[in-house]
């Protein structure tokens, strides 16, 4: 009897185990969208659309811009950041490379998600928001081919030089481990116009200057003709803009990089308290001011960076507002002697100012990428190309009187060389930690017979120049990509 | 005078007396013959014996698990004695996954190692205490911090990516691996390591890296109350370091002679001043002597049909690190095993509830100056004293030099704690339901519960230091709870029976593991100085209108996690002479549900008993088995996630997700969150293992070797995706690769003495050693990752172009590159594969056991081979870059100054300084010899012992990891991979007394 009844309790009990089984096999995490859940809605796709704008990010190419070339120096409480550089060595591994890559397709990836969930999505609900949304992708799109082409292509004018990887629709499962090869200049720029059209023809808001509109897409356009030599359209194009953005006078440029004026700013990237930006990155992806030091802009701050001598010798001593606004003049120590002074790093103390801080966030700023000064030294350029010398000597006087706010001896150009060396030098001092410098002495500095400029007292300890033809004024393909893409042509040299 | 002849019949007469076992308590059962006879008798209930035998006879007393003795019969007509433990025969259970074997009828390689070596020891961490024991077990203990945690890895390296510690198991229960501070090492009884197939497949997904089974302490049916009580002090002290330290003079001369640094501001008389005024060794500021103090007090007692065992222990540990690092434990047991009259139902219960709760510090290991103490400790400026701190933290300047400041500061102003409350509960029941069928069930249950709480006080430097412009009252508080609870349900059906000199045992199972985990917290920004306190709220600030500073933000998970198992054992045995096992299992695991459902295990294991053999019969073998198995268990735990978390990590990789959170201007939105991977699966391990066990002459030399090969394929590893079309990502893992482990184990134990007399001399020599050689077979579609891995490599190789020494011509660093020219100048394609790797090739241990009189003395030696890391301390201490910010070896004033000078370091002006990270200039071999353990100890004599109304007493002294041997002149010479600014383990000293009634 006592047997009977065990025998269907240790039945009973196996049954029960057999049965419970499935409850530990199949379980679903909560909190989980899967991918065919994600896009539902016109709001889901703005949603993408944010996730879009969040992967931009010119941190990199500042930091990377300043060590590079010639715009910055190790700094008092340098404890081994960007050393390498210094040294001009640059290779697939450096941390700037695989960033820009992979930020920038990081938002081209998210574009072509969004723009393939638009199909299924009922454009009806809201035509206007719908397509708004749809327009700022595609020029965001736009915005970050042009990006890797400008980083990663031996020769923006050469339509058969090799860019990046063209891609246009989102990889699908069995895609995901394949190789492709790199896509040619033309084929680039062929997609980035065919997307910028799309995106003129669809954007119908404003939604103020750190979303993208009609003038972003004219400032890019610009921005793209200038580096092609494509002057007469460059021209047209920054000649527009500069009709509704003004050039910022002294005041207005201190506050343009403290975040409080607006007056020259097409275009910016807006960073602000607890968004994904928000923290240290000496090495990019956090507050534009912490390349350059540890808490803020002060003697106190822990600067691992500083403004070289040779960009500070040739503001030192003059009304020109970009020395207040590039230099911490209040809490900088000047040695006079620094050339001779074997204590100068601790001695010569050159704050970087660039990016003081807002919101009463010490180094956090808004990344400015479109500017009016930009497109005035873009007239210059074309004007330059043209053989305008007179008109080149112009908009650089109409820049350096706001910057002065004197008015300025009109300077005097003998030839296209010296013109375009002056461009090369107002550029050096305008976007100074603006990530341009290197693109600039890439492009132009053969022409206007400029290269990386050192001050020799800083350089000696490291390396002083390397030639504007040198392989290393084009970013290696990252080994991240190398290693996984076996068609990718790395660029020569690495 | 005459001759007198006397015959004296021997008489019989009645020989009584007690006979009592090593506590001094009444031996029930003993069985006592008179030699030569059938005569014969058993003490009873009270160990009295009553025996007829003649004057000169002798009785022989025996009783399982002692030593049998023998004893004259004299003229007195009473023999008590206490009978002495047979420790080798205690051995000769070999403890099994699900059941138990006998040594002889074991055919899997597996070591048991028992409770006396695991009690009394000062770790409060037992995992610490097994270094060395078990042969191919590596144990590697990182960090200083009381009952942290140590690395395990059997037979050699298991996984890249994947978890590759063995399945720890506690009375029946799996427990998590990563987290024994909470346990009291005194109540373990034994346990046992089993390392090839044959055992382990039987644990299916989660045995691939062998399993150890531990068994906690029971009492025994039918005793009188015994209690129990151990002690022990211990003080532990920082290994000393080989770097050469400069003092306050000689590094404030440096820096006036390199021109940097608070140095070049003084002058010589100014220098001289201040090198009186301060000298300080930051180590002996951060680092001191610590105490530790542990208790336990244990009770047991058995009546006829049930017994319980209850401990309690209390553990109170400072870490070396002064002020920053404690553990305090108090530990609860009670064990109770049961049973019907007519012994068909049996049942056991465990229950251990401890709460712990431990200060640690954070950062360990980095190079945050303001965070990490160990590294103002190492790397502080001699010329800073530490009254320059005066309390008033925000106002200290910010540059490197201060940074042993920071971190006194950091010591008043940083609270990091975590209380832990950990149950761990079983209950198993078995029925006979005929003489050869049982049905058996265990349930139990592992709950862990951690509440953490860190805190930065308002006015200490770190708050105030990133504290935005204008606020007062910055500062932060992170609190998080977290829970977990693991459930294992396992039934099982077995038939055992002999049919002459055949036996045959088939067990049938079901398993069922459920895991939950909850955990919340929240980030405090702002507290306001008047009303803060560490864990209160009453100083929190909240949010404000003109701007965001005091966001506080929350956070929250859920996850679950399971395994669906049956198994089944089949164990075939021939006149104990010849033994064939083998073992099926299926496992369920919810992370490849809808990937891989279902995967198969099995194990074929076999033995022979050669000693049984006719041919052997007179040989000097008492014992000589030859073993062999080969099978295939896996490893789920694809993702190696330390703590009580790793059930629940990787829980659905085959999933594409998307996640919400804040995006462009921290406005909610939507954005990649995983892509999936459709095809996972687990590891696999399949394990080929031959082993012979021995014992020779008389028992006198006992051992065991085993050569085993691993393969583990299916390596679950990152494969490289193109970025370009992934969005950014640049790797995904996948199960493509193989990895190979080969090698030897080895333990022997000699008795070089053996006394027959109580209180003779005994010594024992033991050794336990491992070789074991690593490969990597294949990589996959990703192929070799430069400067990592490659086929045909080890794990975790160093990659490096030599450094050859200085040039004589300029001072600067010389190598030699890729392609095998002199050169200054390298770069990252010069670092090629050197075959050395983090992980040694042999290790082990050596030492010896003796006694004599009533003292014991135990030594272990651990000794380690192949090791190579790169001492980045050491780096450090000779960067000239470092100049006025930290501390320097003296080795940096050997530094090439002219031209001509020929010397190992670089001029202190050398252009390519920052090229040696490309080289093997700071590898160094991390080989160590080590004296791990030294114990003497007295046992009280019986006859004092019971003056005093104890059963026994014994006092000991023991020292841990008292003298390293090894060409490391760091602080540590155990570890792996290159730790710098660490928190090294101590030197620790102890006296315990335990004693019994």
């Amino acid at each position: 009897m006592m047997k009977n009844i065990l025998i269907k309790f240790i039945l009973g009990f196996s049954l029960m185990a057999f049965l419970g089984c499935n409850d530990a096999i199949d379980i679903e995490q909560p909190g989980r969208l899967g991918a065919e859940n994600a896009f539902l809605s016109i709001d889901d796709l703005n949603g993408g659309l944010l996730a879009a704008y969040n992967n931009l990010d010119t941190t990199y190419e500042i930091g990377l811009t300043a060590v590079l070339t010639d715009e910055s120096y190790r700094g008092i409480q340098n404890g081994g950041q960007n050393l390498e550089f210094l040294n001009f060595n640059l290779n697939s591994s450096s941390s700037y490379v695989g960033s820009i890559w992979a930020s920038n397709y990081g938002a081209i990836d998210m574009v072509n998600r969004i723009l393939a969930a638009a199909e299924n999505i009922d454009r009806e609900d809201d035509p206007e928001y719908y397509d708004n949304i749809l327009g700022q992708a595609y020029a965001i799109r736009a915005y970050s081919f042009f990006k890797i082409l400008t980083f990663f292509s031996t020769d923006y004018t050469d339509d058969n030089a090799l860019a990046g990887i063209l891609r246009t629709t989102p990889t699908t499962p069995d895609e995901i481990f394949s190789s492709v090869p790199r896509n040619t200049n033309a084929e680039f720029y062929t997609q980035i116009d065919l997307d910028l059209n799309a995106a003129e023809n669809l954007i119908n808001q404003d939604l103020g200057n750190k979303f993208v509109n009609l003038d972003f897409i004219k400032a890019l356009r610009a921005r793209m003709a200038a580096y092609r030599g494509q002057y007469a359209l460059a021209d047209g194009y920054a000649a527009e803009l500069l009709a509704d953005y003004p050039i910022a006078d002294q005041n207005q440029y201190m506050s343009m990089f403290a975040d409080a004026d607006d007056t020259e700013i097409i275009f910016a990237l807006e960073r602000t308290i607890n968004d994904s930006y928000d923290g240290q990155g000496s090495a990019g992806g956090g507050w534009a001011g912490s390349l350059f030091a540890f808490s803020n802009p002060n003697a106190t701050g822990g600067p691992f960076m500083e403004v070289s001598r040779s960009v500070f010798n040739i503001l030192d001593g003059t009304n020109d507002i970009r020395l207040n606004r590039n230099v911490n003049l209040a809490e900088s120590s000047i040695d006079p002697d620094y050339e001779t002074n074997n204590n100068f790093l601790n001695d010569d103390v050159l704050l970087v100012f660039k990016y003081p801080g807002s919101e009463s966030k010490f180094l956090m700023n808004d990344l400015k990428v479109f500017r009016s000064s930009e497109m005035l030294l873009i007239r210059a350029e074309a004007a330059a190309d043209a053989n305008q010398l007179g008109q080149v000597a112009t908009f650089i006087k109409q820049l350096r009187d706001a910057r002065y706010g004197s008015s300025q001896a009109l300077p005097s150009y003998a030839n296209q060389q010296e013109a375009f060396g002056a461009i090369l030098d107002e550029r050096r001092l305008e976007f100074l930690f603006e990530g341009q410098r290197w693109v600039d002495l890439k492009r132009l500095g053969n022409k206007g017979n400029r290269s990386i400029d050192r001050d020799p007292r800083e350089c000696s300890f490291f390396s002083c120049s390397i030639d504007n033809d040198d392989f290393r004024f084009t970013l290696p393909i990252p080994i991240s990509e190398v290693i996984a893409n076996s068609e990718v042509e790395q660029n020569p040299g690495y | 005078m005459a001759f007198v002849v006397q015959f004296s019949f021997a008489q019989e007469k009645t020989i009584t007396g007690t006979v009592s076992d090593e506590s001094g308590l009444p031996l029930p059962g003993v069985n006592v013959v008179v030699k030569g006879t059938t005569t014969g008798t058993q003490t009873d209930f009270d160990g009295n014996y009553s025996v007829s035998a003649k004057t000169g006879s002798t009785l022989v007393f025996s009783f399982v698990g002692y030593k049998s003795q023998e004893m004259i019969v004299g003229n007195s007509n009473k023999i008590s004695f206490a009978m002495t433990p047979d420790t080798e025969a205690l051995e000769e259970v070999v403890v099994l996954a699900y059941r138990t074997a006998t040594k002889e009828t074991s055919s899997v390689a597996s070591t048991t190692i028992s409770s006396s070596t695991i009690e009394a020891r000062p770790n409060a961490n037992f995992v610490q205490t097994l270094q060395g024991q078990v042969a191919g077990m590596n144990i590697i203990t990182t960090s200083g911090q009381p009952g942290g945690n140590s690395t395990v890895n059997l037979r050699g390296v298991g996984s890249i990516s994947g978890n590759t510690e063995p399945l720890f198991i506690i009375d029946g229960v799996p427990v998590d691996e990563d987290n024994f501070r909470s346990l009291n090492p005194n109540d373990i009884e034994s346990l046992s390591v089993l390392k090839d197939a044959g055992a382990t497949s039987i644990y299916g997904n989660r045995g691939a890296n062998g399993v150890v089974l531990i068994k906690t302490k029971r009492a025994s049916y039918e005793r009188d109350l015994q209690i129990k009580y151990t002690g022990t002090t211990s003080i532990s002290t920082l290994q000393r370091h080989y770097y050469d330290l400069m003092n306050s003079r000689e590094e404030l001369q440096l820096e006036k002679d390199y021109g940097s640094g608070y140095g070049s501001t003084l002058s010589q008389a100014e220098l001289e001043l201040r090198a009186q005024q301060a000298n300080t060794d930051w180590l002996d500021v951060f680092f001191g002597k610590a105490y530790t103090q542990s208790h336990t007090l244990s009770l047991s007692a058995g009546g006829e049909n049930i017994n319980a065992f209850t401990s309690l222990g209390f553990h109170n540990q400072d870490g070396i690190l002064n002020k920053a690092s404690s553990l305090k434990r108090f530990n609860f047991r009670n064990n109770i095993s049961g049973k019907s009259k007519n012994d068909k139902f049996n049942y056991n219960t465990s229950l251990t509830i401890n709460y712990s709760t431990s200060d640690e510090p954070l950062s360990i290991g980095t190079g945050g100056v303001n965070r990490n103490i160990a590294l103002g400790a190492t790397s502080g400026e001699p010329y800073i004293s530490p009254y320059d701190y005066t309390g008033d933290g925000a106002n200290i300047p910010a540059n490197f030099a201060n940074t042993p400041l920071f971190l006194l500061d950091l010591l008043e102003n940083q609270v990091y704690r975590e209380d832990e409350l950990k149950i761990l509960a079983s209950i198993d029941a078995s029925y006979k339901i005929t003489n050869d069928l049982t049905f058996k069930s265990t349930l139990g249950i592992d709950f862990t519960d951690v509440q953490s709480l860190y805190s930065e006080a308002p006015d200490s430097f770190n708050a105030s230091y990133f504290a935005e412009d204008g606020n007062t009252t910055p500062g932060r508080v992170d609190q998080d709870v977290s829970r977990s609870a693991l459930i294992n349900f396992s039934n099982s059906l077995t038939y055992a029976k002999s049919f002459g000199k055949h036996s045959v045992e088939v067990s049938l199972f079901t398993e069922y593991f459920k895991a939950h985990w909850r955990s919340f917290g929240f980030v405090q920004e702002g507290l306001d100085y008047h009303t803060f306190y560490p864990g209160d709220g009453a100083g929190f600030v909240d949010d404000n209108s003109a701007n965001d500073w005091f966001v506080d933000t929350a956070s929250a998970t859920v996850r679950n996690a399971g395994l669906f198992s049956y198994f089944a054992f089949a164990d075939y045995d021939y006149n104990t002479k010849y033994g064939i096992s083998g073992t099926i299992r299926r496992d369920a695991s919810y992370r490849f549900s809808s990937s891989n459902r279902w995967g198969t295990f099995w194990s074929v294991s076999g033995r022979w008993n050669i000693d049984k053999e006719a041919f052997m019969e007179g040989s000097v073998f008492d014992m000589l088995k030859l073993r062999a198995s080969y099978g295939t268990a896996g490893n789920q735990d694809i993702v190696s996630t330390s703590g009580q978390f790793a059930p629940f990590n990787a829980p659905d990789l085959t999933r594409d997700l998307f996640a919400t959170g804040g995006q462009y201007g921290g406005v909610n939105g939507l954005s990649v969150g995983q892509i999936g991977n459709n095809d996972l699966k687990w590891e696999t391990i399949a394990q080929a293992n031959i082993g012979l066990d021995f014992e020779v002459f008389n028992r006198k030399l006992r051992g065991s070797v085993d050569f085993y090969k691993k393969n583990t394929t299916d390596l679950f590893l990152p494969t490289p995706i193109s970025p370009a079309l992934n969005g950014g990502v640049s790797s995904i893992s996948a199960n493509v690769g193989e990895l190979e482990n080969r090698g030897v184990d080895l333990e022997l134990h000699y008795d070089l003495f053996r006394s027959l007399q109580d209180g003779g001399f005994n010594l024992t020599l033991n050794f336990v050693g491992n070789y074991n050689k690593q490969e990597i077979k294949d990589l996959g579609p990703g192929g070799d990752v430069a400067y990592t891995y490659r086929v045909g490599g080890p794990l975790s190789e160093i990659y490096a172009a030599p450094f050859v020494g200085v040039n004589p011509a300029n001072g600067n660093l010389l190598f030699i590159d890729i392609d095998g020219n002199l050169t200054e100048d390298i770069d990252e394609i010069d670092q090629r594969a050197t075959g050395k790797n983090l992980y040694p090739d042999y290790q082990g241990s050596f030492g010896f056991n003796a006694t004599y009189k009533n003292f014991f003395l135990d030594t272990q030696f651990n000794y380690t081979l192949g090791v190579y890391r790169y001492d980045f301390d050491y780096s450090g201490y000779v960067d000239p870059t470092q100049i006025g910010q930290f501390r320097h070896s003296r080795d940096i004033l050997d530094a090439w100054q002219q031209p001509g000078d020929i010397t190992n370091i670089p001029s202190l002006t050398a252009t390519n300084l920052s090229d040696d990270s490309f080289s093997d200039r700071f590898l160094r071999n991390s080989d160590y010899l080590r004296l791990r353990f030294v114990q003497l100890g007295y046992n009280l004599p019986k006859r004092y012992a019971d003056d005093i109304g104890f059963s026994f007493v014994r006092a000991f002294f023991s020292g841990e990891n008292l003298i390293t041997w090894s060409k490391w002149r760091g602080f540590d010479a155990e570890g792996t991979g290159s730790v710098q600014y660490g928190y090294p383990t101590p030197r620790i000293y102890s006296v315990g007394i335990e004693f019994g009634f």
